[in-house]
C-alpha cells in the first residue's frame, strides 16, 4: 500500500519551474531515494511534502491525509518527519534538550499544568525523557547528550538532526542528505543507522542522497530527478542502467535527446 | 545518598524525575529559602527610607520576568511592556475604585486585563518578526497614552486614587506604605518566579525557546509558532498587568506618566543588563538601574559633585546626570558583557561550586 502520494507536482517561483509534474509514490516500509544533480529540484520535493513550500499545481497525499496546502506543523503531527540538510538544530541547547523538543505534539498537558507542573506535566515529562534517552540509545548519543549541540563535531550534529528527526516518533521519515560532507567512517555509521531505522522502528524513509554507491545498496526505489522533472524510476539496477540518468549525470547531451 | 544530596561531588540521580528537580542539592534549596527569609525580614533590619527602593526594585522584577518571557526567551523584541503594566494599573485602579474590590483581588483583574490586551497586541507576532514586531509593539504603547490620554473614564490620564488598601487588619498607613507594599510584592515576586521556572522545563517553555532559535525547525517538530508566540504574549502581558497594579497602589494612585514610553525602555534596559533570556537576570537587573538611580541621586545631593563641577548652586544635577549614566551603563554592558549581570551570578557560582579548586 501506497503511503506516500505525489501527483504531478509543479512548483513555480516566478518563471522559474523548480519542480515540473512530478509524480511518485512512497510504498511502507521501503527505504526511497531520490538523486539528480545539483539544483534538480530534490530538496525543494522534500519542502513540498513537508509543507514549507506548497506546490503551484498538483496533489501530494499521506495515507489519508492531504498535504498539499497543510502548514509544516501540522504535517509533522501527521507522522511525517524531516532531518534538514542544513542543520536546522537548536545549537545553543544540549542534544537532549534538542530531542525533548520533539516530543512537543506527543506531550499533552496545558498551560495551567505546566505552570505548577504538577501532575500530568510531571509525570508526562518524565516518561518523555525516559523516550528521548531510548532514541539516545539508538543513535549512540550517550557522550554527547548533554553537551551544547553548536559545540559538537559535524559528523556528530548530522547524526542530532536525524536522531531529533526520529524522535517525533514518525511514520515517514524524510533525510535530505544525511552523510553530506561526511567520511567514509561515518558514512558507514550513518548507513547502519538508517537500515536500522528502517528494521527496528518500521518508519519508511525517502532519502536525498549524493553518493550514489549508498543509494545503490540501500535504497528499495530510486527516482532520479534532473531541471524538475521526474526522469527515471525503478530499482536501483534499473535506474543505474537507464541511459538518461547517465546522460544528466555524465552532461552527454547526445544521449539525452 | 543523602551526603551526595546535600553538596555536588557528582552525578548520583538514578531517575529521570531527579533529573527534572529545580534544585541540585539539598545545599541550593537551603540556601534559596534563606534567602527569601532573609528578603522577608528585611523590613526589620533596614531604615524605612531604603523601602521606597526596594519595592521598585520588588515590582519592576515582576515585569521584567514577563518582559524574558517574550523578548528573553521567545524573541519577539517588545517595546510595549510600559504600556501592559500601564493596562493592568488602570484595569486595577478602576477594579477598585467602580468595583469597590479589594486589593487582593484588584491585583489579579489588573493581571487578566493586561493577559489580554497582551494577546491581542501580540497578533501582530504571528506575521511579523523582528525589528517590524517591535515596532508594532512601539505603536501599542504610544495608541495606548494616546488612548488614556483622551479617555475621559480614565481621567484623561489624570490621576486615579484607589481608596487605602487593607489587608488582615494592618493597615496601610502612610508611615509604613512603603514596606506594606513590598511586603505584598514580594511574595508576588517569589511565586510567578517559581510559576515560570515551572514553564521553562516544560512543553510550553521549549516550544518559545525553540520558536526563539530558529522557528523553522520548530514548526518541523510540530510547534505551531504562532500559538507559542501567543502563549509567551499571554504569559509576559500578564506579569505587566500584576506587576503594574502593584506599582499603581504602591505610587497611589494610576496617572498615565507613571507608564509612558520612558519605562518600556527601561525595563527593556533592565533585562539586557540583567541578561536576556534568564531568571537571575530578571531580578538583578532591576537591582543594578534601581541602585544606579538611587546612586545617581546620592551623588549630585553630595557636596562633593558641587566643589568639582561649575553648576550654581540649586541646579538639578541628578536629571542630567540619570539618563546619562542609564543610556552608559546600557552601552557599556552591550559591548563588555552581553550576557548581562547574571553571567557574573552564574560565573560566582561556580566559583563556590568548585572551591577550593580552580576548575
Amino acid at each position: 500500500m501506497p503511503q506516500l502520494h505525489v501527483e504531478n507536482v509543479t512548483l513555480t517561483f516566478g518563471g522559474l519551474n523548480a519542480l515540473t509534474d512530478v509524480s511518485l509514490t512512497v510504498p511502507e516500509g521501503e527505504i526511497v531515494s531520490i538523486i539528480g544533480p545539483n539544483g534538480a529540484g530534490k530538496t525543494s520535493l522534500l519542502n513540498c511534502v513537508s509543507g514549507f513550500y506548497h506546490p503551484t499545481r498538483g496533489q501530494i497525499r499521506f495515507g489519508e491525509h492531504d498535504l498539499t496546502h497543510a502548514a509544516p506543523n501540522v504535517i509533522t503531527g501527521y507522522g511525517v518527519a524531516r532531518a534538514f540538510q542544513n542543520l536546522e538544530l537548536f545549537r545553543g541547547l544540549s542534544v537532549t534538550e534538542n530531542l525533548l523538543l520533539a516530543r512537543h505534539t506527543h506531550l499533552r498537558y496545558g498551560l495551567l499544568s505546566s505552570l505548577l507542573y504538577y501532575g500530568r506535566a510531571s509525570r508526562q515529562e518524565a516518561q518523555n525523557r525516559a523516550y528521548v534517552e531510548g532514541i539516545i540509545d539508538f543513535m549512540e548519543l550517550e557522550e554527547h547528550r548533554a553537551h551544547p549541540v553548536g559545540t559538537l563535531a559535524y559528523g556528530i550534529q548530522k547524526r542530532v538532526e536525524v536522531a531529533r528527526a526520529l524522535t517525533l516518533a514518525p511514520r515517514l521519515l524524510l533525510l535530505d542528505e544525511p552523510m553530506a560532507g561526511m567520511n567514509v567512517e561515518e558514512k558507514e555509521d550513518m548507513v547502519r543507522f538508517i537500515l536500522d531505522i528502517k528494521r527496528e522502528h518500521g518508519v519508511t524513509v525517502v532519502l536525498i542522497e549524493h553518493d550514489l554507491g549508498v543509494v545503490m545498496d540501500i535504497s528499495d526505489r530510486v527516482y532520479v530527478l534532473d531541471f524538475g522533472q521526474l526522469i527515471a524510476a525503478g530499482t536501483p539496477a534499473q535506474v543505474s542502467a537507464d541511459p538518461r540518468v547517465i546522460a544528466a549525470y555524465t552532461g552527454a547531451q547526445e544521449l539525452s535527446a | 545518598m543523602p551526603a551526595s544530596r546535600f553538596t555536588q561531588t557528582g552525578n548520583y540521580r538514578v531517575r529521570y524525575t531527579q533529573d527534572q528537580t529545580i534544585f541540585a542539592t539539598y545545599a541550593e534549596q537551603l540556601s534559596l529559602l534563606l534567602l527569601i527569609a532573609a528578603l522577608f525580614a528585611l523590613p526589620l533590619i533596614l531604615p524605612r527610607a531604603w523601602f521606597p527602593y526596594l519595592t521598585q526594585i520588588v515590582i519592576f522584577s515582576v515585569a521584567v520576568i514577563g518582559l524574558n518571557v517574550t523578548t528573553g526567551y521567545t524573541g519577539l523584541i517588545n517595546i510595549g511592556q510600559g504600556a501592559f503594566m500601564g493596562v493592568g494599573a488602570y484595569a486595577t485602579a478602576l477594579a477598585a475604585t467602580r468595583l469597590n474590590l479589594p486589593f487582593y483581588l484588584a491585583i489579579p483583574l489588573g493581571g487578566v486585563a493586561g493577559a489580554l490586551i497582551g494577546t491581542l497586541v501580540g497578533l501582530p507576532s504571528l506575521r511579523l518578526k523582528y525589528l517590524y514586531l517591535a515596532i508594532a509593539t512601539l505603536a501599542f504603547q504610544i495608541i495606548f497614552e494616546w488612548g488614556v490620554g483622551h479617555a475621559p473614564l480614565l481621567e484623561q490620564g489624570g490621576v486615579i486614587k484607589p481608596p487605602t488598601p487593607q489587608a488582615f487588619g494592618v493597615k496601610d498607613s502612610f508611615l509604613n506604605h512603603n514596606v506594606f507594599w513590598y511586603l505584598v510584592s514580594l511574595p508576588v515576586l517569589i511565586s510567578l518566579a517559581l510559576l515560570w521556572r515551572n514553564v521553562l522545563r516544560t512543553r510550553h517553555g521549549r516550544a518559545m525557546i525553540a520558536v526563539r532559535d530558529n522557528d523553522r525547525a520548530a514548526a518541523a517538530m510540530g510547534i505551531h509558532p504562532g500559538r507559542a508566540k501567543l502563549t509567551a504574549f499571554l504569559i509576559g502581558s500578564f506579569y505587566a498587568g500584576v506587576a503594574g497594579g502593584l506599582f499603581m497602589y504602591f505610587q497611589k494612585g494610576a496617572v498615565i506618566e507613571d507608564y509612558s514610553l520612558g519605562l518600556s525602555v527601561k525595563l527593556l534596559a533592565m533585562a539586557i543588563v540583567g541578561g536576556l533570556g534568564s531568571l537571575p537576570g530578571s531580578f538583578l537587573g532591576p537591582l543594578f538601574i534601581v541602585g544606579l538611580d538611587r546612586g545617581v541621586e546620592l551623588l549630585s545631593q553630595s557636596a562633593l559633585l558641587g566643589r568639582v563641577t561649575a553648576f550654581a548652586e540649586g541646579v538639578d544635577v541628578a536629571s542630567a546626570l540619570r539618563p546619562f549614566s542609564f543610556g552608559m551603563a546600557i552601552v557599556l554592558f552591550l559591548m563588555f558583557e552581553p550576557r548581562g549581570l547574571a553571567n557574573w551570578w552564574r560565573l560566582t557560582r561556580l566559583y563556590f561550586k568548585r572551591w577550593p579548586f580552580k576548575f
